[in-house]
């Protein structure tokens, strides 16, 4: 079992740099220091509860700060003072971790222990030379540093990935040690507690250090691992398990490696592309481009706001070669796993001399070195200050938006003064407030409704890029929808459209709002075009037979799918049509009707295509997603009139 | 803490639906006396109606020794000559779904999932043992290297739980001396039964007989694949509880 020890350092001298420090190895630690200068270690105590240690040196910390910020010298009784409060922290902490856990017997005598130190070692500065042992220790810190760059890990997860990549892991625990006390890596619980005060209740807080999350979502255990008070968190469960007693580890990448690269930088940003951009296209990617050429700081954030078929992957071609050529680590994010495995091959096309990677949860490539990662946002958790570019692609969409630990992860993965580019089609609300500016009229009373098309932290491309508009979804109100579907009664408007559709050899989604109707919806056209039964399908989220149903949908074998939310992003099929059933129902919102009229017209062959909103009953999301596609009509009109005058 | 979300497909609990799944499912597993009990136990799991209807519950008839579907003596325990094992009674039937549950709790380590897996326990316990007078419940131990590395022993944890629903105490009656591998990681059924043999040793106290002065005693595990973990637990247990001891294994999967 391992064991944590607190000290504190102080200078030979003066008080001024007094800290706390928490370390599994003491004598690596005084080593460390003896390498570099004289000082005094003053040990506080130790304790098999990691996350306890990082509490004690937090307070501890605080206590210095406040207490010796001034140059008093350390004196005997102000150690034993100290002291003390670290014990009192640890039989308050019991106490409270006990009051959670009541009615549960601790592993031990009680639920953490604690055991003072009250010894103090003088370090004399030494130059010591250079043996073998020395330079071995050295090389293999170099090596782990390597592994392990850019990289937030769990102990269990750092131990894998060094033997993967069969780098010595004897002796890790002091070879991170020292990372950490030369402050090239930190280490932390995997969750963290500290006591919170208040007037009504004292209590214990716990948050998870890697996914952020707190409270309800920590679950207190009885842990044999360390057999102290423990708690895991069960929201980044699958992504291994983060408790108190397991290390957690942050390595943000270091400039050496970036340099490293830069020559190497000039060869695999090579951009091998054919395509050509439409002007407004052009505009917008040199734009990105730009933003991520800037070298100034406090840019962090910008948007490419492209509508649906604007071709908005291509846009990002320039800004990537760009990234690239300075020697840096491209990371493209996105929630969904189906766009990583599409869009990896085609990244690769066009960079030929890049490596590529594909992260997602059953992917082999996961632990890679690569100088373009295609991941889904769950895996940039693993990441840490890794990349100098991070591409976020469709932010409106499940599980990312909303989600305050994917956001988090995917801020973590930008290397300090990085740049984190958004890409979506319809922006959630809160990015086009921080990033979007107003259209400022000159009539203060008229305030215009369009966004601007550009600013210096956005971009906006209204208009596809076959220049055609977008199709404008038609809304009609039918009631007693569900009633009529049930008793197999018929909808004219419904049977009209996917008459009409197949007879013109069209294809044609269907989207439902829940799973259960993929199958009535399908029964119910059943009865009414028994000869296209062959033909037609339907599609959810966990139906074994997903991928091969959509494959040979896009091979058009079938001709009609019915689907519940999954398609409406990231597939595109020519010459298609739309009906969305039910389009009042909530997991339709604004964003998503607009991605879901988004899948119409893409190809320049066919441009035009039906959208129909078929809903129960009146609804706000139908009639905003309308107004939505209309502004952005608007825009790409007065877009072109501009570029005309110009 | 509980999930409010199913189990199976992670869908709502739909207390409507539920029902009728419960109800159906609680008069298949308890005779007309027993059902209260068994329907409060069965209305408990976090289970959707639909997934309840699809849970892989062993029905039929079964081999009288381990439990397994058939009507008679299944092959395997015809083989075997020395048996320690008085029963072995499963309730469900392994499937990849239980695969996943059971691997999402032993290895990843979702211990929420311990009141749903000793609820299953507790049905399997009334459905075939409940006219049996045990005297304790004892768990299949980890090595303690396992332990250390896992942080918790998942049987200990149902029958912890076990043990408050039955009123039946826990004992812990045995240590593992010996490290075997993943059952899957072993070769085949010949090799698990050798690797088995003597990895358990005597941890208990002196057994103090019931006044009949049998000693019966209710062996629990997460899942019956071979028996031979069982069976050299029970084994070690009947060399020290003498003649009169007998030991039952009772485990949610088969």
């Amino acid at each position: 079992m391992r064991e944590y020890l607190l000290y504190i350092k102080t200078g030979a001298e003066k008080m001024l740099s007094a800290q706390a420090y928490v370390t599994p190895c003491f004598a690596v630690d005084q080593s460390f220091w003896q390498e570099r200068e004289g000082c005094k270690l003053h040990v506080i105590g130790k304790s098999p509860s990691l996350a306890l240690a990082f509490s004690l040196r937090e307070i501890v910390n605080a206590r210095l700060k406040e207490q010796y910020g001034t140059s008093h010298p350390m004196s005997e009784e102000g150690l034993a003072e100290l002291r003390e409060l670290a014990v009192q922290q640890v039989r308050e902490t019991a106490v409270l971790y006990g009051r959670d856990m009541a009615g549960v017997e601790p592993p031990g005598p009680e639920w953490f222990t604690w055991e003072t130190g009250d010894w103090s070692v003088s370090v004399t500065p030494e130059i010591v030379e250079d043996d073998g042992q020395k330079l071995k220790l050295r090389l293999a810190t170099s090596t782990i540093q390597k592994v392990l760059d850019g990289r937030a890990l769990l102990w269990e997860e750092t131990e894998t990935l060094l033997l993967k990549r069969e780098a010595p892991i004897h002796d890790l625990t002091a070879v991170l040690q020292r990372m950490v006390l030369s402050e090239r890596a930190q280490w932390r619980p995997g969750i963290r507690f500290a006591i919170k005060k208040s007037w009504w209740k004292h209590r214990l807080e716990m948050s998870c250090e890697r996914c952020g999350s707190r409270a309800k979502d920590i679950e207190y255990t009885v842990c044999h691992s360390c057999g102290q008070g423990c708690a895991y968190c069960t929201v980044c469960l699958g992504m291994g398990r983060s408790k108190c007693c397991t290390p957690y580890l942050l390595v943000p990448a270091t400039r050496e490696a970036a340099s490293d690269e830069r020559e190497a930088g000039r060869k695999t940003a090579r951009l091998h592309w054919s395509g050509s951009f439409s002007r407004d296209q052009a505009v917008a990617a040199e734009q990105a481009r730009r933003y991520v050429a800037n070298p100034r700081p406090g840019l962090s954030q910008f948007l490419i706001w492209a509508v649906c078929g604007a071709g908005k992957t291509e846009l990002l071609f320039p800004s990537i070669e760009v990234a690239l050529s300075t020697g840096g680590r491209v990371l493209i994010a996105t929630p969904r796993k189906d766009v990583v495995l599409e869009l990896a091959p085609r990244l690769q096309r066009v960079f030929p001399d890049a490596r590529v990677i594909a992260v997602h949860g059953s992917s082999l490539e996961k632990w890679e070195e690569a100088d373009i990662t295609i991941a889904t946002t769950h895996q940039v958790m693993r990441y840490y200050q890794r990349f100098p570019l991070v591409v976020l692609d469709e932010v409106d969409a499940f599980p990312y938006h909303n989600n305050p630990m994917l956001e988090r992860a995917v801020a973590r993965a930008v290397k300090l003064e990085g740049k984190l580019l958004f890409l979506s089609a319809t922006p959630p609300q809160y990015l086009q407030k921080r990033l979007v500016a107003e259209r400022k009229e000159k009539l203060v009373l008229k305030k215009s409704k369009l966004p601007l098309l550009r600013s210096s932290t956005h971009v906006l491309l209204p208009g596809r890029y076959h220049g055609s508009a977008l199709p404008v979804p038609r809304i009609e109100t039918i009631p007693g929808l569900y009633k009529r579907m049930r008793a197999n009664r018929p909808i004219s408007s419904l049977l009209q459209i996917v008459r009409s559709t197949l007879a013109e050899g069209r294809q044609l989604f269907l989207f439902v709002p829940r799973i259960d109707d993929v199958e009535r919806v399908l029964a119910y056209l059943t009865t009414f075009f028994p000869d296209l039964a062959s033909q037609m399908a339907g599609v959810h989220a966990a139906d074994p037979q997903r991928d091969e149903k959509v494959r040979s949908f896009r091979e058009k074998r079938y001709r009609l799918m019915v689907t519940t939310t999954i398609l409406e992003r990231g597939v595109t099929i020519p010459r298609s049509d739309v009906v969305v059933l039910g389009a009042e129902a909530p997991v339709f919102d604004e964003a998503s009707l607009v991605q879901i009229a988004g899948r119409v017209g893409r190809s320049s062959d066919d441009p035009m295509g039906v959208v129909l909103f078929l809903q129960a009953e009146r609804a706000a999301s139908p009639k905003a997603a309308v107004r939505q596609i209309r502004r952005m009509n608007q825009l790409a009109k007065l877009q072109e009139a501009q570029e005309e005058r110009a | 803490m509980r999930y409010d979300t199913c189990l199976g497909c992670g869908g709502r609990l739909n207390e409507r639906v539920k029902e009728s799944a419960v109800r159906s499912l609680a008069g298949q597993l308890a005779s007309r006396t027993r059902y209260p009990v068994m329907y409060r136990l069965v209305a408990g799991l976090t289970l959707c109606g639909i997934c309840m209807n699809q849970l892989p519950v062993m029905l039929g008839p079964s081999c009288p020794q381990c439990g397994r579907e058939g009507s008679q003596l299944c092959s395997d325990c015809h083989n075997i000559t020395a048996e320690t094992l008085q029963s072995n009674r499963s309730l469900l039937r392994y499937n990849e779904w239980g695969k996943n549950l059971l691997s999402t709790f032993k290895y990843r380590g979702e211990e929420r999932l311990a009141d749903f897996f000793a609820k299953l326990l507790t049905i399997a316990f009334y459905r075939y043992y409940e006219a049996i007078a045990f005297d304790c419940i004892t768990t299949v131990p980890l090595h303690a290297q396992r332990l250390q590395e896992r942080g918790f022993n998942q049987v200990d944890l149902l029958a912890k739980r076990l043990s408050a629903d039955l009123g039946i105490p826990v004992r812990s009656l045995l240590v593992r001396t010996k490290m075997t591998a993943q059952l899957s990681k072993q070769a085949g059924r010949t090799a698990r039964v050798e690797s088995m043999e003597g990895a358990f040793s005597w941890a208990g106290e002196r057994v103090q007989k019931n006044v009949s002065g049998s000693y019966r005693v209710l062996l629990l595990d997460d899942i019956y694949t071979t028996g031979s973990t069982l069976r050299s637990c029970a084994k070690t247990i009947l060399a020290h509880a003498g003649p009169h001891g007998s030991i039952y294994s009772l485990t949610i999967y088969r």
